[in-house]
């Protein structure tokens, strides 16, 4: 059997103030699966990813990409994940093709590979014509493209969204979501947190749900509805942050 | 080429790139600095005092010169980019990627390290146009410079790692280094300084390394150069030490 995509075992970050982020999650995500991860702020979504991506150091528990340790001896597992962060964190001082340039040769890419790559991603998100405009100079949806772009860039066989689509207008959306569903077809195994439910449900195979750093349910759209006893995703998400006075079912009911 | 080989020259493309570009600021206005006080030490003051220990005295401070050129260019260059690139979150595309704590440290380190070789090999050219500088002991010369600009660098990378805000790194800047490089005797002869000026200057670091760089160009030095050698290998090694346990450690780097 394939070792699978994510496997967390018992993950626990705490921070220096004291602050317990994630309470020992436990979580496992197969080879291509959509898989979601939704919750509110500060439920240790981000954690969770930063602890995968090497970004922040687990205090304690275990994280293996396609069966490679996260942690300790990481390089096997770095290569497989490609990070689409929620912060537009372009460096400034480079150019459009730099960015991706130099993204392939910190994880080791030829310069050959790399260039071909480039041009195909430089295509793919229309980013062509702004090749050489430093990345400072970008709008927010070309840095957004550009952000996914770079994650892109090595080929990575897990590709992890971090809200891929706050702030972007509806066209762009639309896009992302083609793109991140072709790409999971083909074989790429995703792992997305947002606050859009409807994103979600369009795209994902399966979702949990984080609240206060644990995982309280995992399951498809309806498995997670039936949970809680309701209709649907969002009600479930509503029931979950103790929210359910907010339902739009109620307010249908409750309309004169 | 090795993938850990591609990794580590990116990393440091990424860097040289970056002054490269800002280069007015990186690279001419530290020339520009050291052209001023050429001109300033050379031609007025120089007229008055007219030899060193038996040296032209414009020729005795471009040694010094020379070194803090290097000097303050790999401190600044390291401790701006690595806080540069923790403000935007840009360094966490360098750290989430296969990249060592080792391969990360020494890009960032030779970033500074080569700016610094290069604002000091183009004083150096100009100077010995100008007025005309000797090379004594090139074997001297090349391991001492090369020390004090790996001590700075890492120095550079320390400051930038640990800052949080600009403010840090000019204090570093202006309070520390600046200070300890001039009293350290880039202008002037220690033995010249009347008690207790003389014996303190003995206690600022700076001091042993502008004699070894200044042995190597002059054939002069006031401290012993097989100390001043031994002292700053083992500095620079301690700093490079303390850096890769911070590194390894991801202090203000990982949550």
């Amino acid at each position: 059997m394939p070792a699978p995509a994510l496997q967390i075992t018992d993950l626990v970050k705490r921070y220096p103030t004291g602050t317990e982020a994630l309470k020992g999650v436990s979580l496992e995500i197969g080879e291509g699966e959509f898989f979601g991860l939704l919750g509110p702020n500060g439920a240790g979504k981000s954690t969770l990813i930063h602890c995968t991506t090497g970004l922040a150091q687990p205090t304690a528990g275990a994280i293996r990409v396609f069966g490679h340790d996260a942690i300790d001896h990481y390089q096997d597992a770095r290569a497989a994940v490609g990070l689409a962060p929620q912060e537009l964190n372009m460096d400034f001082f480079l150019t459009v093709a730099e960015t991706l340039d130099y993204h392939g040769g910190y994880f080791g890419m030829p310069k050959q590979e790399r260039r071909e790559r480039a041009e195909e991603l430089l295509e793919e998100f229309s980013l062509t014509e702004k090749r050489n405009d430093r990345t400072r100079t970008l709008s927010g949806g070309m840095k957004r493209r550009l952000v996914l772009a770079r994650a892109l860039m090595h080929r990575p066989r897990l590709l992890i969204l971090d809200e891929p689509t706050a702030g972007v207008d509806v066209e762009l959306r639309l896009e992302l979501w083609h793109y991140v569903q072709r790409i999971n077809a083909e074989g790429t195994t995703i792992l997305l947190t947002t606050h859009y439910l409807e994103e979600a449900e369009q795209l994902c195979n399966r979702i949990a749900f984080i609240n206060s750093g644990e995982i309280v349910a995992t399951g498809t759209s309806r498995d997670l509805s039936e949970t809680y006893g309701v209709t649907s995703l969002e009600d479930a998400y509503l029931e979950l942050v103790g929210r359910k006075e907010l339902s739009r079912a109620h307010a249908a009911v409750d309309a004169p | 080429m090795s993938a850990a080989q591609i990794r580590f020259l990116s990393l440091l493309r990424r860097e040289i790139n970056r002054f490269l570009k800002i280069k007015r600021q990186t690279v001419g206005a530290p020339l520009l600095e050291t052209f001023l006080y050429i001109s300033v030490f050379g031609a007025a003051l120089g007229s008055r005092i007219h030899t060193l220990h038996g040296f032209r005295y414009v020729v005795f401070v471009v040694p010094g010169l020379i070194m803090m050129a290097w000097a303050m260019n790999a401190f600044s260059n390291n401790a701006s980019s690595i806080l540069q690139q923790k403000f935007q979150r840009a360094i966490d595309d360098q750290l989430s990627s296969p990249a060592s704590p080792v391969e990360l440290l020494l890009a960032f380190t030779f970033g500074g390290f080569l700016r610094g070789m290069m604002v000091a090999t183009l004083t150096f050219v100009a100077a010995d146009i100008l007025v005309g500088i000797p090379v004594h002991h090139p074997l001297v010369l090349l391991p001492g410079v090369f020390l004090v600009g790996f001590f700075f660098a890492q120095l550079g990378v320390l400051v930038g790692v640990r800052a949080e805000q600009f403010d840090d790194v000019s204090f570093y800047q202006t309070f520390v280094l600046q200070p300890l490089i001039f009293l350290g005797g880039v202008f002037y002869s220690a033995a010249l300084l009347p008690e207790p000026f003389q014996t303190l200057t003995h206690f600022d670091p700076v001091y042993y390394m502008i004699g070894l760089v200044r042995y190597g160009f002059l054939g002069y030095s006031e401290a012993s150069i097989a100390l001043s050698l031994g002292f700053l290998t083992v500095a620079a090694g301690l700093l490079f030490a303390v850096n890769h346990r911070l590194f390894t450690r991801g202090y203000r780097l990982r949550a």
